[in-house]
């Protein structure tokens, strides 16, 4: 086999199938590797190229669920001992109602739910296709009261929170509000008023259409200063 | 009384090989792809080919009903050509028929074995192929379409797969058949490859070809093929070049 080498940029748009590196490196997310060696794209996305690593940074796509991830679900059905919850995701999520002894561990109060009602929940478990097992039976999460919800596209979550938070700290300070991210790309928002929240879809949408451009942050943060001067 | 008549052309092809429509025999119709176009489908692109106007949509993977269609190792693909009564020169019953049946399965045929199913067991993915205007070739226009539409709905894939026809019109072979050709031509062979392997994942023949003309007609077919493929590779950058010059232009 030929030498290793790098056959894209570094954050290049890249389609499905397309070469974009071969020899010795590592599988990132959503590349594969073709029988004559040559690692490939999976999906549409940015080549995302780290030392030995060879990914692919999605730029659309459903979303499916992780072990240990926090969504945003909506109570789509109640049937005897289990919740059933819509996450926005081929799969639908499942509350078990705790029953005889394992209701003295939980706090109850927590699964007085409604057809309806929105819930901040965490992915306990998931076999990749039919049972896919949420809890809310944890600090923080459980029915959100008020408040507001937006929608990005799951791909679109990691630009919304950015590296080490910084974009959804952005996001809060100048728009005043609370603003809980969840990994299905729902996202609850209780803002002051109508404005700032007017303001943070337009700045959602922004992060969703120009997230493959560098210096998003900034262009964030700049949008929503203008927004909201007056 | 049929309300329109089909003319056969007195000739197909001349001696020097210019077609009814005037190309040369290896020369296709022009074609333009755009992506993302519809607000409501996961994924979707329009295919402008010649005459053809066709819309793909891909829904997905996303939850299935009716539920025992479930297969709980990989997903289910469904494919649905369809063609709207106004795209023919006489009105068209709404509504499948053989023939359209047929090529949904063609397609899907065509189309799965670039999606790597086994990512999203027990969903589906619905691809729709809407031929709003018909003019020869919308099985494999359909196929680019439909695969630009996949590949928009952020759906891993293998590679994408890119489409065209092939014929016979007396000893020409020719590239991409035109409705008169289509209609009174010799031989008609649509083929679809995922790329970049070039693996056929469609080939269909109507009508008949030595084994010479056969060979030519695949070596015509893979080189279209090969140039859609760049096509469909442009549709599907262009709009995030168009955001990043814009973004930049502003900044």
């Amino acid at each position: 086999m030929s030498e290793s080498a790098i056959l894209v940029k570094n954050r290049e748009v890249v389609v499905p199938g397309q070469p974009l590196a071969r020899g010795r490196f590592k599988l990132g997310r959503d590349v594969f590797r073709d029988e004559s060696g040559i690692i490939r794209a999976k999906k549409l996305g940015l080549a995302d190229i780290k030392e030995d690593t060879v990914s692919v940074v999605p730029l659309s796509g459903a979303y499916i669920p992780k072990e240990g991830d926090i969504v945003i679900g909506i109570i789509s059905r109640i049937s005897g001992s289990t919740i059933i919850v819509d996450i926005r995701s081929p799969y639908q999520g499942v509350i078990p109602i705790p029953r005889g002894r394992a209701t003295e561990r939980v706090d109850m109060r927590k699964y007085n739910l409604k057809l309806g009602d929105v819930i901040l929940a965490k992915v306990k478990a998931f076999d990749g296709s039919s049972s896919l097992l949420l809890t809310i039976d944890m600090e923080g999460l459980g029915k959100l009261e008020g408040g507001y919800i937006l929608e990005v596209e799951p791909a679109k979550v990691p630009r919304v929170i950015g590296k080490r938070q910084s974009m959804l700290t952005i996001l809060k300070e100048k728009t005043r509000s609370d603003i809980i991210v969840g990994n299905n790309g729902r996202i609850w928002v209780r803002s002051p008023s109508l404005r700032e929240l007017l303001a943070l879809e337009k700045a959602l949408r922004k992060i969703e259409t120009e997230s493959h451009v560098s210096g998003l942050s900034d262009r964030v943060s700049s949008f929503l200063t203008q927004e909201l001067s007056d | 009384m049929p309300l329109y008549v089909e003319k056969k052309p007195e000739v197909l092809i001349t001696e020097d090989g210019v077609r009814t429509d005037g190309r040369k025999p290896y020369e296709m119709r022009p074609v333009r792809m755009t992506v993302g176009i519809l607000d409501k489908a996961d994924g979707s692109a329009f295919i402008e080919w010649g005459g053809n106007k066709i819309l793909a949509a891909v829904f997905g993977p996303r939850e299935v009903h009716p539920k025992h269609l479930v297969l709980p190792d990989k997903a289910l693909v469904r494919t649905r050509y369809n063609m709207a009564p106004f795209s023919t020169p006489e009105r068209k019953r709404p509504g499948p028929d053989r023939r359209s049946v047929e090529l949904s399965k063609v397609i899907r045929e065509a189309l799965k074995p670039a999606i790597f199913v086994e990512n999203y067991p027990g969903s589906v993915i619905d691809i729709f192929i809407e031929v709003l205007r018909s003019d020869a070739g919308t099985r494999v226009a359909g196929v680019n379409a439909a695969s630009l539409a996949l590949a928009n709905a952020g759906i891993a894939m293998r590679g994408l797969v890119a489409a065209c026809a092939v014929g016979r019109v007396g000893d020409f072979v020719v590239c991409d058949p035109n409705h008169d050709e289509d209609m009174w031509g010799d031989a008609d062979m649509p083929m679809a490859m995922l790329m970049e392997a070039e693996e056929i994942t469609l080939l269909q023949t109507d009508g008949p070809m030595t084994e010479e003309q056969f060979r030519e007609a695949l070596k015509l077919g893979r080189n279209s093929i090969r140039f859609l493929y760049e096509m469909q590779k442009e549709a599907l950058k262009r709009p995030y070049q168009v955001v990043e010059r814009s973004v930049r232009g502003v900044v």
